[in-house]
């Protein structure tokens, strides 16, 4: 009996909303397809050497997306949930390219969010461009915007700015702690991030009148970092500066230990400032400073709950693409329709300042007409046990920095 | 003067390690005939093995690295009775890309059971270093190249004295005449290739208190491997050592001349010229 | 096959874009497997006809790429004039390269090889004044035209590419027909013996160099027509490169004209397969599936899929084969 009633129950609803679909026609399609979810091109290297850092990443916008999806999706599109169309963009930059292309074919993305690493983006931005697609990165290269693309926005500070704050705030706890640096020493691996680092670290030392007693490339992947450590300890340098992912860090700093050298590091990012480091080294990981273009504990209350999920603090990759997805959600409550090119433009001008955004530096993004984030700030960062505490600049500094010469 | 003898010692304790890494690749390819493409990808899976018995087992990783040959031993075994013995005749393409696969399921079968974080283990001795005059001798290098020497050993003894070595030295000689004398030739590979891989695993652990495991790790190791045993003739188990020696002294002599970021493009040269000019590796014919 | 039934697919093939989606991802596939089926037809004269298995074509790869796009961005040269400028650096890289490694066979030809790549890489990335170094390179945007190869959509570079399979295929037949290819036949068989008749081995290794290596390099320009942007470790890279390009001819058969062709059909979809229904999930598990399936199409058949084809029509089926 019961079957029939709910037969005959379903069949009269049917006739319900047929009948109120033709009074309302244009509305309940409206609603309907507004309320369709959100397609999020999310391209990652998740195999390959940078997997750790494109897990990392997808972790933050997955966090971000569940954030938003649970507090009931984006508001002025009735609704619509927020889905996440993740992506391994490999480590090179032609599969990233086609990934690109078959999430906006196949999968319909509204913008995307990658890759990591400058090349991929960059090579994922020639697909984005010619779609007129928004892509969003974290990838530090002065190249992302430095094209006169339309469509791309880099939601941290370029790595030449990222070099010379890596000087400068250097020079300002030195001067701190009663130290005038006079001689450093810059070791990089050769990859575009090594590279454009470096080069806004070495133009800053020279616009501070800082003599580089060394400055020396290596090949990415160095098996042996010896040769490196005994250049240093020959070049008599006041503070050395690293710019390298994890392997060759935590080499760096065991050699540099073993040959008794405790000159103050001061790492580049990347391999610098994730949890591996701390963990990897134990206690010779206390007190070294990196830069980076943002930390998690500029708003514990936003970066905390994903400690919880996923049991490590919020990595800057992490944080930053989180940041990006949260720009979206936000400039789709501002544009109220699900469209690319209006996408684009209320991401242009307008101060995201709501979600993850407020744990930037300058607490919200702004992106000028190249695409860049203004407000974004680098800030120095030091290891403390298992955590990364802020030291400068002064206005954002969290503790006091340790400075030993 | 300082720097140059401060050099080559590094050079030598790095060279012995690989030297160590390297022996296997040329060991499989003079019983077999095969060059493993994916030979370093074993010394990754090596690390693993000594990072999980350091970790739950409390074994320091130089005792862990007899484990991580015993285990990639085992792996190496397997492989050879499943995959490599229907490339025995097969011509020498299908050979390599058949271990090109293979570094493929390797690196993202890691990448899979242990994740993409970077594991490193903590050693009482890892930031340890003695001195001796103005010279400083690391001590996690120390001990990984004294660990490779007694390997070396190992495999010498057990090569030249063991049965199972001889028979194997005389199945890499003339397999035909080795299979007349009643030596199981497949069971021979068998070894041969479960040897070969784990001598690799078992330097990966040598070196681990100085590095950091992680699924594509093997891949900084390939280039290095190859040009060891071209140095040192492909096939030639002397000539490894040689060649392993040679290789870590010039790497860390030539940065007293070079860039560091050109120390590969000098051992490139070097493996280009000696093909060019003798193919048969330093050591020629010492086999 | 039957000249129609060549006709037939070559025409099929032209006409399938204006089927699909014009800037779509179907396109963008097929274009990829277009150039790599070609590259694998180039590295087929020295690998198939040759037997000399390279495992350093990414050298002249990167060289074409390399030269066309910084003429064009130092002096707006076009990419038409950069084909040239390729074909003939390619062929002089190929004739230096094959003073060292000439006299190798086997696994040594290919450790050398290997290696040549390998230093082009290194120098690419070392050499940033004039090549960018390991930031890479961007072909410059701007206004579409014929003369600059800049085309509104998929369609034309996809035709490009098909046109450039056509040729290094037509290249390659004429080679293997005629004399050049019985030489090299020779040579292949018994180097020995092909000397005592009366042929010069190194020269006609050295002809089926340089023109693999011009061929090559000529691909390299239109990749970097097709991606815009690429840097020293995509297209001097073992991996990406070098290894991929022998890897089609491998799995589809070496020697054949139809070999890279079919086996850049199957790797290059394949491999877009796995990552699209796979790398969603666990990381990792698209290269791993990838992988596995390389592996089985070797056991099955080690000389290639198109070997595989004859057995099935030449020669009865034996249950113990």
């Amino acid at each position: 009996m019961q079957q029939v009633h709910a037969a005959a129950g379903a069949s009269r609803r049917r006739l319900l909303t047929g009948t109120a679909g033709l009074v309302a026609a244009p509305f309940v399609i409206r609603s309907a397809r507004a309320a369709e979810a959100v397609s999020i091109g999310v391209v990652m290297p998740l195999s390959g050497a940078n997997a750790q850092f494109g897990i990392n990443a997808r972790n933050g916008v997955q966090f971000v997306a569940d954030q938003i999806n649970a507090a009931g999706g984006i508001k002025a599109l009735g609704g619509a949930k927020i889905e996440l169309v993740v992506a391994d963009a490999t480590s090179s930059p032609t599969n990233a390219a086609s990934v690109a292309q078959r999430l906006i074919t196949q999968n319909r993305v509204l913008a995307m969010i990658g890759a990591f690493a400058s090349s991929l983006t960059i090579a994922i931005s020639e697909i984005t461009e010619r779609r007129n697609l928004p892509l969003l990165t974290m990838s530090f290269s002065d190249e992302i915007t430095g094209r006169g693309f339309k469509n791309i926005f880099q939601v941290v500070a370029k790595a030449s700015v990222l070099g010379k704050a890596q000087l400068d705030l250097t020079m300002q706890l030195a001067q701190a702690a009663g130290q005038k640096l006079e001689r450093i020493a810059i070791m990089y691996e050769d990859t575009a991030y090594g590279t454009s680092q470096s080069g806004g670290l070495r133009a800053a030392a020279k616009a501070a009148g800082v003599e580089v007693v060394m400055d020396e490339a290596y090949p990415l992947g160095i098996t042996d970092v010896t040769p490196l450590i005994n250049k240093l300890r020959g070049a008599n340098a006041q503070a050395v500066f690293p710019v390298s992912y994890l392997n060759d860090s935590l080499q760096i700093i065991r050699a540099m230990r073993a040959q008794q050298i405790d000159i103050p590091t001061i790492g580049g990012a990347a391999g610098y400032v994730i949890p591996d480091f701390a963990r990897g080294l134990g206690p010779a990981a206390e007190g070294v400073l990196s830069i980076s273009p943002a930390n998690y504990d500029l708003a514990p209350e936003l970066t905390e709950p994903f400690r919880q999920r996923f049991g490590y603090f919020m990595v800057h990759e992490a944080l930053e693409n989180g940041v990006c997805l949260s720009v979206v959600a936000e400039a789709l409550e501002k544009t109220g329709k699900a469209d690319r090119e209006a996408l684009r433009d209320a991401l242009r001008g307008h101060r995201f300042e709501t979600g993850l955004a407020k744990a930037m530096t300058g607490g919200a993004v702004q992106f000028d007409a190249t695409g860049l984030n203004t407000l974004s700030e680098p800030v120095m960062v030091q290891w403390r046990g298992d955590q990364l505490v802020t030291v400068a600049p002064g206005h954002l500094a969290r503790a006091q920095a340790v400075w030993k010469r | 003067m300082l720097s140059l003898a401060q050099a080559v010692l590094d050079g030598v304790m790095i060279g012995g390690v690989y030297a160590v890494i390297s022996m296997g690749l040329t060991l499989v390819f003079g019983v077999m005939g095969i060059v493993n493409f994916a030979q370093a990808q074993f010394l990754m899976l090596g690390m693993f093995v000594a990072w999980f018995a350091w970790r739950f087992l409390g074994i320091d990783p130089l005792l862990g690295s007899f484990l991580a040959f015993g285990a990639i031993f085992a792996l190496g075994w397997a492989l050879q009775a499943t995959l490599f013995r229907r490339v025995l005749a097969a011509p020498p393409v299908a050979q390599i890309f058949l271990t090109v696969g293979l570094i493929i399921v390797l690196e993202n079968s890691a990448l899979l059971l242990f994740g993409s974080e970077f594991r490193s283990v903590a050693t009482p001795y890892q930031t340890a270093s003695l001195r001796l005059g103005e010279l400083f001798v690391n001590v996690p290098y120390l001990a990984a190249f004294l660990l490779s020497v007694v390997c070396g050993g190992l495999l010498w003894w057990f090569l030249d004295r063991s049965w199972f070595g001889r028979a194997m030295r005389a199945t890499a000689q003339d397999p035909m005449a080795a299979r007349l004398m009643g030596i199981d030739a497949a069971r021979m590979h068998r070894l041969a290739f479960g040897l070969g891989v784990g001598l690799s695993a078992f330097g990966g652990a040598a070196i681990l208190p100085y590095l950091t495991v992680y699924p594509t790790v093997g891949s900084q190791f390939s280039v290095l491997m190859f040009t060891v045993v071209v140095l040192g003739g492909l096939g030639s188990i002397a000539g490894a050592v040689v060649g392993g020696v040679a290789v870590g002294v010039i790497q860390s002599v030539s940065t007293l001349v070079f860039p560091i970021q050109l120390q590969n493009l000098v051992l490139f040269l070097l493996f280009i010229a000696v093909l060019a000019l003798r193919p048969e590796g330093l050591m020629g014919g010492s086999r | 096959m039957s000249r129609a039934l060549v006709a037939l697919a070559l025409l099929a093939a032209a006409l399938l874009p204006l089927a699909l989606e014009s800037e779509g991802y179907a396109i963008h596939v097929l274009t990829l497997a277009l150039l790599f089926a070609a590259l694998g037809q180039a590295w087929n004269i020295v690998g198939g006809l040759a037997n000399q298995m390279s495992l350093g074509h990414a050298a002249f790869f990167g060289i074409g790429a390399y030269a066309a796009t910084i003429l064009q961005i130092r002096f707006g040269l076009s990419p038409w004039l950069g084909l040239v400028v390729a074909l003939a650096l390619g062929g002089l890289a190929a004739a230096l390269i094959s003073l060292p490694t000439m006299r190798l066979r086997g696994h040594y030809f290919a450790l050398a090889t290997l290696a040549c790549g390998e230093v082009m890489r290194v120098i690419a990335n070392t050499a940033a004044p004039l090549t960018g170094g390991p930031a890479g390179i961007s072909v410059p945007f701007g206004a579409e035209g014929v003369w600059m190869m800049r085309f509104e959509g998929g369609r034309p570079i996809y035709w490009l590419m098909l046109g450039a399979l056509v040729v290094v295929t037509v290249v390659f037949e004429v080679i293997r027909r005629g004399a050049l290819g019985y030489r090299l036949r020779a040579v292949r068989e018994n180097i020995a013996a092909a000397e005592a008749i009366g042929v010069d081995t190194a020269r006609v290794k050295l002809q089926a160099a340089v023109i693999s290596g011009a061929l090559t390099a000529a691909l390299g320009v239109l990749y970097a027509q097709f991606n815009f942007f690429f840097d020293p470790d995509t297209v001097f890279g073992v991996a990406s490169i070098s290894v991929r390009i022998a890897l089609m001819a491998i799995i589809g058969g070496i020697g054949t004209a139809a070999g890279p062709i079919l086996g850049a059909l199957i790797v290059i979809p394949l491999e877009e397969f796995a990552n699209a229904a796979l790398s969603d999930r666990a990381a990792g598990l698209s290269q791993l599936v990838y992988g596995a399936v390389l592996i089985a199409m070797v056991l099955v058949e080690p000389r290639g899929l198109m070997a595989l084809r004859f057995s099935w029509t030449f020669r009865p089926r034996r249950a113990s084969a």
